[in-house]
């Protein structure tokens, strides 16, 4: 199961728990973007990360992925502290993660066939025959096996995240790690994709991280939810105990109401001073 | 005053910085030498960045050897030496005008490019996504481009210099009728293989690891937007050709100091 035993820390592992964040600060220039958040990701089950726009939503994930160091605090993947990994062990771990990117990230020089392909090139002995297959069962799944021959510039944002799912499941990863899934997907990929997650999750006993605002497609198949705002876990908890908590806060949220304690503004002086200033914007 | 002292400190450490982190990239890229698996990449990259320079290259040796002959004939003529011309023309390709001109050129056509290439990877996420893919850019996609520029730029040289001294031949000989017997003779008399030739051999070799290496950095370590692609590509052809041109004397003061 470990990659190597050396780089685990035995106080992590549980039976349970995948993903174990713990006391996670993290800043990006002057922005203090959390401030001791605590998660904990079970093992086989799709858990939500959910908030308002700017939360740093993907910084979570690319924190998870080790694409991002923290302040403080520590991400522990299956006992593995991800951010004292050396370089090497770092790459083993994340073969066993896939990551679906809010715009796709296919790699532009290779067709919809070599970027499914692209994993399970590089990271198995696989003959041909039984790559091509892996791969027109990938892309069936999303329904773009007649697309394979394109290229990434041929497709629709919709159509690039989809095939960017069949690749960030090529090698059957452990973690899934899905950044805004359902942004700008058609109402019948949207059902599609929902299903996907859900089938792909059950049937492989995969745990799933999705990261989204989009609130009823993504109540509708995690198990648990974790909601952030001002850097710090508001809420969490079964989509169903969510529904019905009473913290104005997640009731605002969770029912998408434009008015509440969460500001819809960007923090400004006041409206009618801003527009009756004859100050000039220009720097 | 004190903010002058703080701004020139913070932009120092800044300097100091993104030398520390362009030599980590360069130790943790060039480790990644073309292996069997990797050798498609590797000659793809060679095809792109070597072959696809040769035009500019050759043609741009062509038309210096060519004013080299003219210039040199009229200088030459005026002391009767004109039968110096071919050893002038060889000298001063082989030595200096082949590896730094060749270097300059190829910092503009193939530089330029790869800043450009790496950094639009960088910022449609494709690096990161083969990051999580658990591979890493730095030996899938920085080192071809890394030892194909390495190997193509000695090559270039040479091919700009054997086209110059052509071109030389072509003016001085063909046009202006110097005699060919002394051109050839006076070049292979007068140049010697190690002074000469390994010399500016070894220029070429420094100039095409200093010129890959800021162009790749910069595509690398550039902020991922449509402004940050375009001064790290100017950055890329600023840096390359002061590099080249400082190193130039650097290196030809230590190679040929001693003679004067």
């Amino acid at each position: 199961m470990f990659d190597n035993y050396r780089d685990v820390d035995e106080r992590y592992v549980t039976d349970t728990t995948l993903v174990d964040v713990e006391g996670l600060h993290f800043s990006l220039g002057e922005n203090d973007i959390f401030r001791g958040v605590d998660l904990r990701i079970p093992k086989g089950k799709i858990t939500a990360v959910m908030g308002p726009s700017g939360t740093g939503k993907t910084t979570l994930l690319k924190l998870i992925g080790g694409q991002l160091v923290p302040d403080a605090g520590r991400i522990c993947i299956d006992g593995q502290d991800v951010h004292r990994l050396p370089r090497r062990a770092l790459f083993r771990l994340r073969r066993r993660m896939g990551m679906l990117f809010q715009s796709g990230a296919l790699f532009s020089d290779l067709s919809v066939f070599e970027n499914v392909a692209f994993p399970l090139r590089v990271h198995t002995d696989l003959p041909e025959a039984m790559v091509r297959d892996i791969v027109l069962m990938k892309l069936q799944a999303v329904g773009l096996r007649g697309a394979r021959n394109l290229s990434p510039a041929e497709l629709s944002g919709g159509m690039a995240r989809r095939v960017a799912l069949a690749r960030a499941v090529a090698l059957d990863p452990e973690l899934v790690l899905y950044d805004e899934p359902f942004v700008g997907q058609d109402p019948i990929s949207m059902g599609v994709l929902v299903q996907l997650i859900k089938t792909v999750n059950q049937a492989l006993g995969l745990t799933a991280v999705i990261v989204s605002h989009d609130i009823k497609e993504t109540l509708s198949i995690a198990d648990y939810v974790y909601i952030i705002a001002d850097g710090q876990v508001m809420a969490h908890g079964t989509p169903q105990t969510l529904d019905v908590n009473r913290d104005a806060r997640v009731k605002q949220f969770v029912h998408g109401e434009p008015d509440g304690p969460v500001p819809f503004h960007y923090p400004a002086p006041e409206f009618y001073r801003d527009i009756l200033s004859t100050k000039g914007e220009r720097t | 005053m004190i903010r002058y002292i703080a701004s020139l400190g913070r932009g120092t450490l800044e300097a100091l910085s993104a030398l520390g982190r362009a030599a980590m990239f360069l130790a943790q890229s060039a480790v990644g030498v073309p292996s069997r698996e990797g050798w498609h990449l590797w000659l793809r990259q060679m095809h792109f960045i070597g072959v696809m320079s040769l035009a500019i290259v050759l043609v741009s040796g062509l038309f210096i050897g060519m004013v080299l002959g003219l210039q040199g004939y009229t200088i030459l003529v005026g002391f009767g030496a004109e039968d110096a011309l071919g050893q002038m023309v060889a000298l001063s390709l082989l030595r200096e005008l082949a590896p730094v001109v060749a270097a300059l050129l190829f910092a503009g056509r193939a530089g330029s490019a790869l800043t450009a290439e790496i950094g639009l990877m960088k910022a449609t996420e494709q690096l990161t996504s083969m990051e999580m893919i658990g591979i890493d850019p730095l030996r899938r996609i920085v080192a071809p481009r890394l030892w194909a520029g390495f190997i193509s730029m000695p090559l270039l040289t040479v091919g700009f210099s054997v086209v110059g001294i052509w071109g030389g031949y072509l003016v001085g000989v063909q046009w202006l009728g110097v005699f060919d017997g002394s051109y050839w003779s006076n070049m292979q008399s007068s140049v010697a293989f190690v002074d000469d030739i390994l010399n500016g051999m070894l220029k070429s070799v420094v100039f095409g690891l200093v010129v890959t290496w800021i162009a790749v950095f910069q595509g690398y370590d550039l902020i991922p937007t449509s402004e940050g692609i375009s001064r790290a590509t100017t950055r890329t052809v600023v840096y390359s050709s002061l590099a080249v041109l400082g190193l130039d004397f650097v290196l030809t003061a230590l190679m040929f100091g001693e003679l004067g």
